[in-house]
């Protein structure tokens, strides 16, 4: 997509995030944050010319789905666009600094998708709380970036 | 992970997804993916065609045998599950139009697929 519809899927995620409390609601809380982050990595990643921004819908890597002029979708094979979580797919060219930190922001976030969402393993306020700052993390560095431009 | 404690994973998502509106579809889809993700795990290890350990994770992911292999055991819920995982790439992560019916969409999956796992264990 384009870093403002990425930016106005963040203010969604983070709206609906709102809503929900961290301990009794984590699953989707939790899911909330790390889709923010990814939407956030998605257009710092098309600000810094490593990923192309189009109108195109990620299945999976390589493959997106395009709106038509007559508003079906149809899946096409693209070159890298948004990614699904870094590096998937992957891509060429090294990450600038502020990137390389919200790639670790989102390895944080990520590290307890499958164990606190699929696996059952309890979670903590403070698990909640290293979610929250490395997607506050995130979000700022993206904030500098568009900023800086 | 054993099926009483996917169920109740199940039921706390559900549980949150009642806290949501319609303008949050984003959520509302996946929330009801993770679901039925769970009570079709629960589903298929009662069945014993899965093992405890060997939880389904996306049906995307799956070899295409076994996914076969899967769908004879219940093709619907299978089904159900796929076109779930099917309105993430334009509601979610994408912004197509049409993602409050899409996530009704999945509600009403996620409540067949759990209407369907459910009666199979009475």
């Amino acid at each position: 997509m384009h870093i403002d519809a990425h930016l106005s899927k963040i203010s969604r995620l983070e709206r609906s995030r709102s809503r929900l409390d961290p301990s009794a609601d984590f699953e989707l809380w939790f899911w909330a944050a790390m889709q923010a982050g990814t939407h956030a990595l998605n257009a710092a990643l098309h600000h810094a010319g490593l990923s192309s921004a189009s109108q195109a819908f990620a299945m999976q890597p390589g493959v997106y789905l395009v709106a038509q002029a007559d508003g079906t979708l149809v899946a096409q094979l693209l070159p890298p666009g948004d990614v699904l979580h870094l590096g998937r797919p992957k891509l060429e060219g090294e990450l600038p600094a502020d990137l390389k930190k919200i790639a670790h922001a989102m390895e944080i976030i990520e590290s307890y998708r499958d164990p606190c969402v699929r696996e059952g393993k309890p979670a903590t306020p403070q698990i909640a709380a290293e979610c929250d700052a490395a997607l506050q993390q995130c979000l700022a560095l993206l904030r500098h970036r568009l900023e800086q431009a | 992970m054993k099926p009483h404690d996917h169920e109740t994973c199940a039921e706390r998502i559900e549980r949150t997804l009642g806290k949501l509106g319609a303008d949050d579809h984003e959520l509302l889809i996946e929330g009801a993916m993770l679901a039925a993700a769970h009570r079709l795990n629960a589903h298929l290890h009662r069945l014993g065609m899965t093992a405890v350990e060997q939880d389904l994770m996306h049906t995307y992911l799956l070899t295409i045998n076994e996914y076969r292999r899967l769908s004879v055991a219940d093709g619907e819920s299978m089904k159900a599950l796929a076109a779930i995982e099917d309105l993430r790439p334009a509601f979610v992560r994408g912004d197509h139009p049409g993602g409050a019916e899409a996530a009704q969409q999945a509600l009403q999956l996620l409540a067949s697929l759990r209407g369907r796992t459910q009666t199979s264990r009475t």
